[in-house]
């Protein structure tokens, strides 16, 4: 069973890196604190189901329009600092979130929130294999919404922000409401996994979400390739497996992560599969020929 | 007929005033020429121009209808359209993709941006029609940030001619361009003009400038100094001694 | 008491401004955030640390704490920032939490996760000023913490590296285009910075007595509240950051009861200056 609990990880961390994939990776706004807003998520279904009692399903489509709302208000936020600013921005405010999380006695405070109970699907309960479907359809509906976001006019105004803000301002597009847009959507998704990840370890407290998990998430899409989908979902899938695969490495994790992401810039900044990395040059190429 | 109207335009940065209600016009199906020497003020008229700054007195009024202050795209969408002095290309779309871009302007409001794709056929047919225009049919697929200078000057025109413009502000485009590539650009402005599109174009260049312009307005420490046809514009003792105060050469350099 | 509360804040609040700045130095020459100072930091409080436990000496301690930082930050600026120049802004930002990810688990791999304790006593006398009373160790940073921002100011003004340093952070493209081996003068920002956070480092652990492999987290995460509220670049504007977020916290912590952590009121701060101020408190554009 054990299996299945990390398989759903890996899930909850693609649906992590997609998201994070649409505001850093599409509209190239270097955010530091997506966790804050998994834990957004987690928080407004844990407390809705422990202490509302609300169902499963409505306690998740609420995590995920408060993260998104959050997200949106950090958006509006975003828009005013400066590039420069953004991501210390983001840092803060991954900071002050979990600092609420953990002194307001309204979200357990230092002893979280426990008891989050599991889905269930026709009044029985979902089983690991269950959930790990749940999570699974989660991914693709997440993929689906970024494919989708990539091939609209909005995702290609997306990109133009993320490649040169005056160039895109002045061919049309209204850089500042595309970002918020952006934020809400890639927050939106995060309270998504936020939902997930609190029925699924029926546990959650503030230090889950924390600066060091944003980077952790930041790591993965980075390495799996930084601005595509497949490099997301590879990179969660690669990085979130490879602790449990190597049991000695979980020890190591952080060091690990800080030589990869170091190594990576250095000498393959693409990642994995990334649009200009060496591999998926020359994948392309074998499928063209 | 006046496709811009510039009344008493206005700004101060600091203490430091650096248009002092400057006012000219451009008539329609003409390319009007703003000069000066540097720190005259143009770079500054041309961001109230362009939407990327907004004046502290004075209006701006494009095609009949008041735009001081709004905001670029919005201008965008109005058939304002502007090219960039340092090139600002999104490098890492192709040409193609760099000119569907400003294809989608209509698109970004609503539920437009939602619905719909930019990857289907009739997007790239218009985009190549306008790559083709300027030149560069043959690099639609390159992407952007493997471009020379040279064409990436023409993918700034390109972009600018997707929005459908009435007038296109023309920001120092024959910068850093070689005399081959020079000549070819400005031939290209002129073809434009030929199409009936009105041109504002602010140069340092002077030489080339004043063949391809039917009209100047020059300005000097923000203030309108000249305007007129460039034969008479380029004998004002006064543009030349504000040019002379710049270089110790005569209009024209 | 309020007086008192202001003494602590400003003690605590110099301890900040210093280990700030070197990242403001850095984001002014290069125009990145060095979040990998905080692992700098670190290593200067392990090496003060060390080396105090060998000789006994503060000053020694002090300028082997100095000498271990300012070789990591040359390090890393040549292996690291240096070589990522021209690539994208995200590139940089990530190596270096790389950097600092990976350095605090060194650190905690080499000397274990328990703090250590710095149980130096600064041979000073207990200040009394009517009710305020300024302790040994308080005298000690605030001295010291005087004593190297008067040497910055010194050299900033006074040399002509430091106004090599200057004109590089103004514009660095203009100062190669002067004949200005900006290399050098790049390097030598880094070594600069390097060492008031070492020093800064040394100083934290001596007044918590405690050195640790995670020290570096909250003090790193302020100083970048910090630069961004005193205006990114600026190094008067930094020291004033520092300073305004020691008291306040000191203040808030001391006489208020509100529902936040002391190390969250650097980012409120940092958040309200925002709204009001963009470019910061003595930023320029």
């Amino acid at each position: 069973m054990y299996v299945y609990t990390v398989a759903t990880l890996i899930g909850i961390y693609c649906i992590l890196t997609l998201g994070l994939n649409t505001v850093t990776g599409m509209a190239g706004q270097i955010s530091l604190g997506h966790a804050a807003f998994l834990g957004i998520g987690a928080y407004t279904a844990a407390v809705l189901m422990v202490t509302y009692h609300w169902g499963f399903w409505p306690a998740l489509i609420a995590a995920v329009v408060a993260a998104a709302a959050s997200g949106a208000v950090v958006g509006g936020a975003a828009i005013r600092v400066r590039d420069d600013f953004l991501p210390i921005t983001t840092m803060g405010v991954n900071f002050v979130v979990v600092a609420v999380f953990l002194y307001s006695p309204f979200f357990g405070g230092a002893f979280g929130i426990g008891g989050i109970p599991s889905p269930t699907w026709f009044g029985a309960p979902v089983g690991k294999p269950g959930f790990l479907v749940l999570v699974v359809a989660a991914v693709l509906l997440t993929l689906a919404v970024n494919l989708w976001l990539l091939r609209s006019w909005a995702g290609l105004a997306l990109l133009a922000t993320r490649e040169d803000e005056d160039g895109a301002h002045a061919a049309g597009v209204d850089v500042r409401k595309f970002k918020i847009a952006a934020f809400t959507i890639g927050t939106g998704l995060a309270g998504l996994a936020g939902g997930l990840y609190a029925s699924c370890l029926t546990f959650i407290s503030a230090d889950d979400f924390g600066f060091p998990f944003s980077i952790t998430i930041l790591c993965m899409l980075v390495f799996g390739g930084i601005g595509t989908n497949r490099g997301a979902i590879a990179g969660a899938i690669v990085l979130g497996a490879l602790p449990e695969l190597f049991r000695p490495l979980a020890e190591y994790r952080m060091l690990t992560y800080g030589a990869i992401l170091v190594l990576l810039m250095r000498w393959a900044p693409h990642g994995l599969l990334g649009e200009e990395s060496a591999l998926w040059r020359r994948l392309a190429r074998r499928r063209a020929a | 007929m006046r496709i811009l109207e510039v009344v008493g335009l206005t700004k101060r940065f600091a203490g430091v005033t650096a248009l002092d209600a400057v006012s000219f016009t451009a008539e329609e199906g003409q390319i009007l020429g703003l000069f000066g020497p540097n720190g005259a003020g143009k770079t500054t008229c041309f961001h109230c121009l362009s939407g990327f700054d907004a004046p502290d007195a004075g209006r701006v009024i494009f095609d009949g209808r008041e735009i001081t202050g709004e905001p670029p795209h919005r201008l965008a969408q109005a058939g304002l359209a502007r090219t960039f002095q340092i090139v600002r290309p999104f490098k890492g779309l192709t040409a193609a993709e760099n000119v569907a871009v400003a294809l989608g302007r209509r698109r970004y409001q609503g539920l437009g941006a939602v619905l719909g794709t930019w990857r289907g056929e009739a997007t790239r047919r218009r985009a190549l029609a306008l790559l083709e225009r300027v030149g560069l049919a043959a690099h639609a697929d390159r992407p952007a940030g493997h471009l020379p200078l040279g064409m990436l000057k023409r993918l700034e025109v390109a972009r600018a001619l997707a929005l459908e413009p009435k007038l296109i502000l023309l920001d120092e485009p024959l910068g850093g361009l070689s005399h081959e590539e020079t000549r070819s650009l400005a031939d290209l402005i002129r073809s434009l003009r030929a199409e009936g599109l009105s041109l504002v174009l602010v140069e340092h260049q002077m030489r080339v400038a004043m063949s391809l312009v039917d009209r100047v307005a020059v300005l000097d420490h923000g203030a309108l100094i000249a305007s007129g046809p460039p034969e008479r514009v380029r004998r004002d003792p006064r543009v030349i001694e504000a040019y002379l105060g710049e270089d110790g050469g005569a209009a024209g350099h | 008491m309020l007086l008192q509360q202001l003494v602590n804040g400003i003690t605590v609040g110099s301890l900040y401004a210093l280990m700030a700045l070197g990242l403001t130095m850095v984001y002014g020459v290069l125009r990145i955030l060095h979040i990998a100072h905080a692992a700098v930091f670190t290593l200067g409080a392990y090496g003060g640390l060390w080396a105090w436990h060998v000789t006994g000496s503060f000053w020694i301690a002090l300028g082997c704490a100095m000498a271990s930082a300012v070789a990591a930050g040359l390090a890393m600026e040549r292996w690291v920032y240096w070589p990522l120049l021209g690539k994208p802004p995200i590139a940089t930002l990530i190596a270096s939490i790389g950097l600092f990810v990976g350095l605090e688990e060194l650190y905690r791999i080499a000397a274990g996760p328990q703090p250590y304790a710095f149980a130096l006593t600064p041979r000073l006398p207990e200040l009394r000023w009517g009710p305020v009373l300024i302790t040994p160790p308080q005298a000690l940073v605030i001295s010291v913490t005087a004593a190297l921002l008067a040497a910055l100011w010194l050299l900033l003004v006074r040399t002509r590296l430091g106004l090599a340093l200057r004109a590089a952070s103004q514009d660095r493209d203009m100062a190669t285009t002067c004949g200005m081996n900006v290399r050098r003068v790049v390097a030598f920002d880094f070594a600069l910075g390097s060492a008031l956070a070492g020093a800064a480092g040394m100083l934290v652990g001596i007044y918590y007595n405690s050195v640790s492999p995670t020290m570096g987290d909250v003090a790193g995460y302020k100083g970048l509240a910090i630069i961004v509220l005193g205006g990114l670049g600026s190094i008067p504007g930094t020291v004033l950051g520092g300073l305004i977020v020691g008291v306040v916290e000191t203040l808030v912590i001391g006489l208020v009861e509100l529902p936040l952590p002391r190390d969250a009121w650097a980012f409120v701060a940092m958040i309200a200056v925002f709204l009001i101020r963009p470019q910061g408190l003595l930023g320029g554009r």
